[in-house]
């Protein structure tokens, strides 16, 4: 094959460090040269591009990526049709229903009727809300839910958290979780059948650098 | 004003490339003896749902006609072919060899999963069960991806019923088939072999499923037998895909087919081999098709089994430019000509239409700066202007170089066949 085996990493955020680290640790230096999008590698059969976590499913799903490092959370809730090969283990976080701490709400079966839930994570959040039955009106924010119900814009969130110290910090609790997550690398399906030796490879060392398997 | 969600317009050069794509695959189903049909872009949902499984009903758009009836539009074109084999063409001997090139409409709710309406370009092989009949459906999708101009083409094969009836050997409950069924896609041996030792497969069951997850080539399957009584319609099975594999090998496309046991396809009416057709610059696949025996049963009584396919026109489309196609619309020859002498213009652009070159008339009656700076915008190539008489020579204005020649139209017309070679 005559061209290079790409993998999608998260540009920024909690996951963007450990993602390069665990490429390290496979033997994959990223050579990021400043405001460039496709980085090379010190592997020469694979390059990097830096995206949004939230955007890397749909970068693999449509093979804009052949290998994506991203959450659990996130390839769920961007309804991606890909492979998860690989548990990596770290990034380890909820997505969790939480409340004003001064709330009558104890758990999701007090939640009200008629109750809006502020989330970047709607897709989810949804399909959770009816699963246990209740109906909710889902509010889509992007990166400040624990904001919401402190700006009286929605009682609920269903936020991410990893220690719990911003729902603390916003005095929230949490009522419920939803999914627990941690960091994947996640493959294109065609990508999974025409580079299967390459990636392979790649799962062997990953696996070797402590990634649990799944 | 805008198009519905998931709609586009073509423009002209889009346009042009899409019919491109669509007459080259029409001429290569023609060859192989392929008919085509056009059927309405709206039938009842009942005709439309028969058989493609609660995916592809729910992503329907469907509405109420005005005598009460639930229409939807066409998801897909398989279930419209059987039901016009089943009611129109009973009589017709088979196997029937139909194609199509048609639109089809399908709602997604997901983020930015695809087009709601797309283009589909299909044949099916109907009337015939012979492995033969699927090793020319396979034959025909290589060969025509081939045509198209496409390389590194790799399409892979799978067995709905092969793995449906593994599946169900297992006894494993619904929601543990489908961890296998993950397992399989992600070839992970080890994993597997866990799976299995933790849910008490038997040892016969166990190297079947190691085996055909190792499998990469159809040839390889005849490593693969289980006990003949008791798996009987599993060994047919092997045995059909290795038949297909001798006819793809007198093809001459076996290096293009690949084996992959978990290979599914989301319609649900498969029943025999299923496969996908991909180049290695796009991540999604062209198209895919399979064997399907018991759909057309279900539009009336005859039992009629049929294999075939479809591809996406804008897949194949995106696929040859990554690959770098190049646009067509730069490799014609343009012309505008103009002239006082209307008569003479028109008989000069039919001259030059004569010889296979696209010409237009100015029909303008601007002055010549204004019909050169037109020309150079739409990327005319050259302009003509004749005298009252095609015998005299014409002023011939290269709209690229900036250049003017005088020839008659003729040593025009000779001059551009003369470039083309």
């Amino acid at each position: 094959m005559n061209r290079k085996i790409r993998i999608a990493l998260p540009s920024k955020g909690r996951l963007n460090q450990p993602s390069i680290q665990v490429l390290q640790e496979a033997g994959i230096n990223i050579l990021r040269k400043e405001r460039t999008y496709i980085s090379e590698t010190s592997d020469p059969r694979f390059e990097a591009i830096f995206a949004r976590a939230f955007d890397v499913p749909i970068y693999v799903q449509h093979g804009a990526a052949d290998l994506g490092i991203t959450g659990h959370d996130v390839i769920l809730e961007r309804k991606a049709d890909v492979h998860e090969l690989l548990d990596l283990g770290f990034g380890k976080c909820q997505l969790i229903v939480a409340v004003p701490e001064n709330s009558a709400v104890r758990s999701v079966d007090d939640i009200p009727t008629v109750a809006r839930v502020a989330t970047e994570y709607p897709n989810l959040c949804q399909e959770y809300f009816e699963s246990v039955g209740k109906q909710v009106e889902v509010l889509v924010v992007r990166g400040t839910a624990e904001l919401a119900p402190k700006l009286g814009l929605a009682q609920i969130i269903a936020d991410i958290t990893e220690t719990g110290e911003t729902l603390r910090r916003n005095k929230l609790k949490v009522v419920a979780t939803i999914l627990n997550s941690t960091c994947r690398l996640a493959c294109n399906r065609i990508a999974y059948r025409i580079f299967e030796s390459e990636i392979n490879e790649l799962l062997g060392k990953l696996r070797n650098g402590g990634a649990s398997t799944k | 004003m805008q198009t519905p969600k998931g709609t586009k317009d073509y423009l002209p050069p889009e346009a042009e490339r899409h019919c491109y794509v669509e007459q080259r695959l029409r001429e290569v189903f023609k060859l192989w003896g392929y008919q085509e049909i056009r059927s309405p872009a709206i039938e009842l949902v009942e005709v439309l749902s028969t058989g493609v499984g609660s995916e592809l009903i729910d992503s329907m758009f469907k509405f109420q006609d005005f005598d009460g009836k639930i229409v939807a539009l066409r998801a897909e074109m398989t279930a419209p072919a059987a039901r016009i084999v089943t009611t129109k063409m009973l009589e017709a001997p088979r196997p029937i060899r139909l194609f199509y090139i048609c639109n089809v409409f399908r709602y997604s709710q997901s983020y930015l999963e695809r087009e709601r309406e797309f283009w589909q370009a299909g044949v099916e092989l109907i009337g015939c069960n012979t492995p033969g009949a699927d090793g020319e459906v396979l034959a025909l999708l290589a060969s025509s991806l081939k045509k198209l101009g496409l390389e590194e083409v790799r399409i892979d094969v799978g067995h709905a019923g092969l793995l449906k009836d593994l599946l169900r050997a297992t006894g494993l409950d619904k929601e543990k088939k489908v961890v296998l069924q993950n397992l399989l896609g992600y070839r992970d041996e080890d994993q597997l072999e866990r799976f299995m030792d933790q849910n008490n497969f038997s040892s016969q069951l166990r190297e079947a499923f190691l085996r055909l997850s190792r499998c990469r080539r159809l040839e390889e399957l005849s490593s693969v037998s289980l006990e003949p009584l008791k798996y009987r319609r599993i060994n047919d099975y092997l045995r059909d895909l290795l038949e297909v594999k001798d006819s793809l090998v007198e093809y001459g496309v076996e290096n293009l087919v690949f084996f992959d046991f978990s290979l599914v396809r989301k319609i649900e009416y498969y029943t025999g081999i299923v496969f996908e057709a991909s180049v290695p610059n796009l991540g999604l696949p062209l198209g895919g098709g399979g064997r399907y025996d018991n759909l057309i049963e279900k539009f009336g009584k005859a039992k009629i089994p049929a294999t075939g396919f479809a591809v996406e026109i804008e897949k194949c489309l995106r696929a040859l430019i990554a690959q770098g196609f190049q646009p067509l619309e730069k490799r014609r020859v343009k012309v505008l000509v103009a002239s006082r002498s209307r008569n003479s213009a028109i008989k000069a652009v039919e001259a030059i239409r004569d010889a296979g070159v696209t010409a237009m008339l100015d029909v303008t009656k601007g002055g010549m700066k204004k019909v050169l700076e037109y020309a150079k915008r739409s990327g005319i190539n050259y302009v003509v202007f004749v005298d009252s008489s095609l015998e005299k020579p014409a002023t011939i204005h290269d709209t690229r170089l900036d250049t003017v020649t005088n020839m008659r139209i003729k040593a025009f017309l000779q001059s551009l066949e003369d470039d083309q070679r």
